[in-house]
């Protein structure tokens, strides 16, 4: 296939657009700035501290296709080590994510050209969400020496294209789906009034801020796990985790959700990614231009805002869905249990 | 064709068929873990003929279960909750509890979580064949098309806890059951109602009792007083606790120490409270008091019989904090002592391991209700354990009458926070006391001593030939002489204790024609016989060492090895592993060889023979020439040891005197005699040690059997200091081994010769014992021997009756290239392990030699005071020194007998802890008062007396001279 056939696909969307008005008259062509279906599902990987499967693309009639995506966050202890190297943890916490891409869904590009594209997703990715401004609370297990590492793991299955909104998406869902065991700090405190064991064994009052860097070592020593059934609260800051849009533009005109096809047709791409901490309110937490056309700044502006908007569209279609699911996971499984017996 | 279905379990079951949980690992990850569950619908409930469960297994239960409770006179099964295991484990073990049990899934997996020991011995119940126990698998349980409204698998709610998820389902379970039942027997017409057996919920739990709609039997709660383990490990983690071995004073119950790193001295820990029912030998954990707090150790004497005999085996429990109260009070001089004095101070918080093992025990007659023999009522006695280490403990029994003056042995079970004393049962009864079975057994008992005959396994492993095993004539391809030098032509004699069986050591010396002196110190080749990995070896491992009563010996290897075939004998030949050295007159080494060898001893000296041989100048054969050399050599070898600093110390040894083989009735003790002759043998030890150390180091510099002595803290030697500097105005350098030696030699006191050896022996309490270690696992600089200033030192010389030398031997065979060393002495977590418990065994035979001694010089002491009763002479008397003081008596040392004794006042007296010295007030002839200072001589009467309660034979003194103390 030419770059010119590329284009054309390309074209015959913004034709059809311009023929059709905003309404589309077919799935297979959506409009301009609509997007293709999303189905997802949480708690897929039982051994995770949190997972989902996405799928951008695959219409509801049928079994494959589409830009799928399987996320995991995973938990592990680490020590802090205050003033050491990167590798050490980290106070309050920290999130490493990975980004890996099966062979399978780019089976065109060689092994070298994958890693590219890995370091690519990743940094961007990684950039976003390892920020200080999103960490979430309650990554720390006792201050100044013992912390969690969330560590990310977002696999692409396959991908037809807009694979940035879909990984940011995996990556909200993920996050949102996680839950940090509860631990408690265990300290042994002098006690020479009572006798009693119970008094002598303290627990922490509230979790500590991670942000709070000012404590120093903290008496506890160990920590045990409060209940170890419990998946534990979920990770902090749910409504922090950001989503992403990618603008594709084209001279006057831009659209959403481009297929890869479309993608390769496209000279520049706009990356925007956003969280809503309030609902009138954004946070633009990173912006990426990609492809080799150029734009001037006045464009930029209003891109942003539009951005915004078909942002929090999906971020509000995203969250009815996580709740949903969160809910079929624990209320409705308990209800069919009970309707079992 | 069989269609094969992949039936894959749907997603959206995860709630019921997943259950996920996190474990924290030792190495303070976090994992999660995520187990599958199997529902199915036809889990047993295991009641005989139970119309719905009869196909499955053989049914376990009886029809209506018991029937023999008034509360339930229907029948009924008993289910029990987790903590009912946890908490009474012995009474679901006792025999009494009839009652069938069911057993559900949840409380086994609970118990496992909870426990390990309680899980096993829950496992081990199940079993019994006179239980009836059924396991019923209730989480599992779960039916689609159901006929019960109620199923047994239980989903956890949301926010509800592990506990209370787990006590729901155990509620569920027993009323699973109850229902169960009605549904499957039910009534039918023109037939009598069918009689419905209760399931009872047994439960501890308050809660849950309330919580459960069915009946209940309400059993005591528990209470728990140590900290839970994950406190522990926190607060050893973060340097606030301390973990050590908890040792008991033996002079006073209400006081134990443990010894931790952190701290030069032991921590004390004063009172009942602080000792937390501790329990001699128990790893414990502690905390250390504030400075403040802390506490010098008592002057006291306190005597747990004499305290404590008012206490009533049943129903001391309640009163328990009014005499601790009491014996704390008399303690105000306290506050004045001198800050050095004070030791770090602290409390038992928890309690790692318990050392419990089966403590040989008098009855205590007093605590006795009823002593008619014919009485057969259940009893709650106290038995009081010979070691004084050990708290007396309390347990039941019904042959308490039939068991008073005997020696019986008895374990503890448990020790309630609610009671003063642990509880045991008996074991077995030993026989009576003061026989010498008895008595013997008794001794091997308490020190853990394995005293068995050697097995069929071990005999095997002996040589084929038994007695008459000689050693092959000389020949090529004869395997016995391989490699071996022909040393029959020397003129090797052994010299040893009178009645010595297992001669391990023979000795040579000549002269070179090149003016030096060739001497040789041969040891019996065991090696040869026990070989690497065989039930032989593994045994003699396992004993360690050979153990010397003064009446029987406890051999390490069987007999035909001991005192035959690796007995240096006289006039036979033996095979033997020789060090021969190339000395110059001096004394110097020129070189150093190391051979397997054989050797035939010309002759089997005694100590005295060897000294009178020695000595008769008359005699001018070659063996007595070579006595005379290796004594000259010796003498030199001696003083070149002392001038590095080898510390010359004491121990009180004394010889008993056994009136004939077969009674072995002791008439006399006396004291251990030295001659040159022992110094002769010891030297050249010691040199063939030092040598044959230096060897296998360079050899195998990661697995060397060696022995080391560490060098005592200088903390220890502070009272010691302080005494002889305020009694006698001497000064104890302790800086080092040289020092002291130096140190030692100046304590001389012209008008007392045997002040110099008191002093020596006190000095050598001070030290640490000597051990074997590996030499990978510690540090090269630790390798010293601190008593003989040798900067490495192993055991070689004695491989019949110490384990360590059989190792020795083959790193040393090795290290010539004998033959190769087995893999296990390569790996140095086996050497480490096996040298463990040689130390072990090493210091226990130790202590049961000085216990059998201690036991015939009682023997000896009653036979004499019999004596002397009949013959009117008066009370036996002995000189004694003064070693110690405590405020209400005096610990004297009769260096005559080898014993000491504790001397208690029953006068007023006046007691100045800081000049170490008591005063008599007006006790004197002219009235003035009467000084007794530490070192001071003096007499006492000794007498042996039974201890009335116990029948224990005491060893009683009371002060003779300067005054006469009675009442």
């Amino acid at each position: 296939m030419s770059h010119s056939h590329f284009e054309g696909l390309a074209m015959d969307r913004l034709t059809r657009h311009i023929s059709t008005g905003s309404k589309s008259t077919s799935w297979r062509w959506p409009s301009l700035h609509q997007f293709r279906a999303v189905t997802l599902q949480t708690g897929v990987v039982p051994v995770a501290n949190g997972s989902a499967l996405l799928n951008l693309g695959r219409s509801s009639d049928e079994s494959i296709g589409g830009t799928e995506i399987l996320a995991s966050a995973k938990l592990e202890v680490e020590d802090v080590d205050i003033g050491g190297d990167s590798s050490s943890g980290v106070e309050g916490g920290r999130i490493v994510g990975e980004k890996q891409s099966s062979p399978a869904a780019y089976s065109h590009l060689s092994a070298a050209a994958l890693d590219d594209l890995q370091h690519d997703y990743s940094t961007i990715l990684n950039d976003v969400l390892s920020h200080a401004s999103l960490r979430p609370p309650n990554l720390g297990i006792i201050p100044g020496r013992k912390a969690w590492l969330l560590a990310l793991d977002l696999i692409v299955l396959s991908d037809v294209g807009n694979i940035y909104d879909a990984l940011f998406m995996a990556a909200r869902a993920v996050l949102w789906d996680t839950r940090v065991p509860k631990t408690r700090a265990v300290e042994y405190r002098p006690n020479r009034e009572g006798v009693k064991g119970s008094t002598d064994m303290d627990l922490d009052p509230e979790s500590q801020s991670g942000l709070d860097t000012r404590r120093s070592k903290a008496p506890a020593a160990d920590f045990e796990l409060e209940d170890y059934w419990d998946d534990g609260p979920a990770l902090g800051g749910r409504d922090l985790w950001p989503v992403s849009i990618t603008l594709n533009l084209f001279p006057g005109v831009h659209f959403l959700d481009a297929t890869t096809q479309e993608e390769a047709a496209t000279p520049l791409r706009l990356i925007l990614v956003y969280s809503f901490p309030t609902k009138s309110r954004a946070a633009l937490h990173g912006m990426h231009l990609l492809g080799p056309g150029d734009i001037d700044l006045a464009q930029i502006e209003s891109l942003v805002k539009e951005g915004e908007k078909y942002a929090l569209d999906i971020y509000t279609g995203l969250n009815t869905k996580l709740k949903d699911e969160e809910l079929r996971r624990t209320d409705k499984a308990r209800l069919k249990f009970s309707a079992a017996r | 064709m069989v269609e094969i279905t992949i039936r894959k379990r749907q997603r959206e079951d995860a709630a019921f068929t997943q259950r996920k949980f996190f474990k924290k690992t030792a190495r303070g990850k976090v994992i999660k873990v995520v187990r599958e569950r199997y529902l199915r619908d036809d889990v047993s409930c295991g009641i005989e003929k139970c119309r719905e469960c009869a196909s499955t297994l053989e049914s376990h239960l009886p029809f209506s279960g018991a029937v023999d409770h008034k509360l339930f006179p229907n029948g009924h099964f008993v289910l029990p909750d987790t903590n009912v295991f946890l908490a009474q484990m012995d009474l679901m073990e006792s025999s009494f509890f009839r009652s069938p049990i069911i057993l559900l899934q949840t409380v086994l997996e609970e118990v496992r979580h909870r426990s390990l020991p309680l899980y096993n011995r829950l496992k081990a119940l199940m079993k019994l064949d006179e239980k009836r126990t059924w396991m019923f698998y209730n989480e599992f349980r779960l039916k689609h098309n159901f006929i019960h409204n109620r199923e047994t698998a239980v989903v956890r709610e949301v926010g509800e806890s592990p506990n209370d998820r787990n006590d729901r389902a155990i509620r569920v379970g027993t009323a699973w059951y109850n229902t169960h039942i009605s549904l499957t027997r039910p009534p039918i017409r023109g037939r009598p109602v069918p009689v419905l057996p209760t399931i009872v919920l047994l439960t501890d739990d308050v809660g849950n009792r309330l919580k459960a709609e069915k009946e209940k039997i309400p059993c005591s709660s528990v209470q728990q007083y140590y900290l839970s383990t994950g406190a522990l490990t926190a607060g050893i983690k973060a340097g606030q606790l301390y973990q050590g071995h908890f040792n008991a004073n033996q002079f006073n119950f209400l006081e134990g120490s443990v010894t931790v790193e952190a701290y030069s001295k032991p921590v004390l820990l004063i009172g009942r409270e602080n000792m937390n029912r501790a329990v001699q030998g128990d790893i414990v954990t502690i905390e250390v008091f504030n400075e403040q707090e802390w506490k010098a150790p008592t002057d006291e004497v306190v005597d747990q019989e004499s305290t404590l005999k008012n206490d009533d085996a049943d129903e001391s429990d309640e009163e328990g904090e009014r005499i601790v109260i009491e014996e704390k009070a008399p303690r105000p001089e306290g506050l004045s002592r001198p800050i050095s004095e004070k030791q770090p101070t602290g409390r038992v918080v928890g309690i790692i391991k318990r050392n419990w093992r089966a403590y040989v025990c008098h009855i205590d007659s007093t605590s006795l209700n009823s002593s008619t023999t014919t009485s057969l009522s259940q009893q709650t006695v106290f038995a009081t354990p010979v070691s004084r280490l050990l708290p007396r403990i309390r347990m039941r029994t019904r042959q308490a009458p039939a068991l008073l003056g005997q020696k019986i042995l008895v374990t503890i079970d448990k020790w309630d926070i609610t009671s003063r004393y642990p509880e045991g049962h008996f074991v077995r009864a030993l026989g009576k006391v003061e026989s010498k079975e008895a008595e013997q057994e008794s001794l091997l008992l308490e020190f853990d001593v394995p005293y068995r005959p050697f097995g069929k396994a071990i005999l095997d492993c002996l040589p084929a030939e038994g007695e008459q095993w000689v050693v092959p004539p000389k020949g090529a391809h004869i395997p016995a002489w391989r490699d071996r030098e022909d040393l029959r032509p020397l003129n090797i004699c052994s010299i040893d204790p009178p009645g010595c069986e297992d001669i391990d050591d023979a000795l040579h010396a000549r002269r070179l024609p090149n003016g030096n002196i060739e001497a040789g110190v041969h040891i019996a080749d065991v090696s040869h016989f026990v070989l690497p990995d065989n039930p032989m070896d593994a045994e003699a491992a396992a004993r360690g060492t050979t153990v010397y009563l003064v009446d029987k010996r406890i051999d390490m290897l069987p007999a035909l090895l001991g005192t035959n075939l690796c007995s240096l004998r006289p006039f036979v030949e033996r095979l033997a592993f020789s060090v021969i050295w190339e000395l110059t007159p001096d004394a110097k080494i020129k070189k150093t060889r190391f051979t397997k060898s054989v050797i035939a001893s010309k002759c089997a000296f005694t100590y005295e023979e060897a000294q009178i041989r020695k000595d008769d100048l008359n005699r001018q054969d070659d063996l007595t020439d070579s006595i005379r050399l290796l004594n000259t050599l010796a003498q030199k070898l001696k003083a070149g040891r002392m001038a590095a600093g080898a510390l010359n110390l004491a121990s009180p040894e004394v010889k008993i005197h056994l009136d004939s083989a077969e009674s072995s009735d002791p008439i006399d003790v006396e004291q251990k005699e030295l001659r040159e002759t022992n110094s002769l043998v010891e030297e050249f030890m010691l040199l063939a040690n030092i040598s044959v150390a230096e060897k296998i180091q360079e050899a195998f510099p990661q697995t060397a059997v060696l022995r080391r002595h560490m060098p005592p803290p200088k903390a220890n030697f502070e009272r010691l200091q302080d005494i002889l500097q305020k009694r006698r105005g001497i000064p104890l350098d302790v800086s080092s081994s040289g020092a002291l030696a130096a140190s030692l030699d100046k304590c001389i006191d012209p008008n007392e010769p045997a002040f110099n050896t008191l002093v020596r022996i006190m000095a050598t309490r001070c030290m640490l014992s000597a051990e074997y270690f590996c030499s990978g696992s510690v540090p090269k600089d630790a390798f010293g021997h601190y008593g003989l200033a040798s900067p490495i030192y192993t055991h070689f010389t004695s491989p019949i009756r110490r384990y360590a030398d059989v190792l020795v031997h083959r790193q040393l065979a090795a290290a010539i290239s004998y033959g190769t060393l087995h893999a296990s002495l390569h790996s140095k977590t086996h050497v480490e392990h096996t040298l463990d418990v040689v130390n072990k065994r090493h210091r226990m035979a130790q202590m049961a030699g000085r216990a059998s001694v201690e036991f015939y010089v009682g023997l000896a002491l009653k036979a004499r005071g019999e004596r002397s009763a009949t013959l009117r002479t008066g009370k036996v008397t002995e000189e004694a020194f003064v070693i110690r003081m405590f405020r209400n008596g005096i610990n004297v040392f009769v260096s005559k007998l080898g014993i000491e004794g504790l001397v208690t006042f029953k006068r007023e007296t006046r007691f100045d802890a800081n000049n170490y010295t008591f005063v008599i007030p007006g006790s004197g002839q002219g009235g003035e008062d009467v000084v007794i200072a530490v070192f001071d001589k003096v007499t006492v009467s000794i007498e042996v007396e039974k201890d009335k309660n116990t029948q224990r034979g005491k060893v009683k003194m009371t002060l003779f001279k300067p005054i006469v103390d009675s009442i």
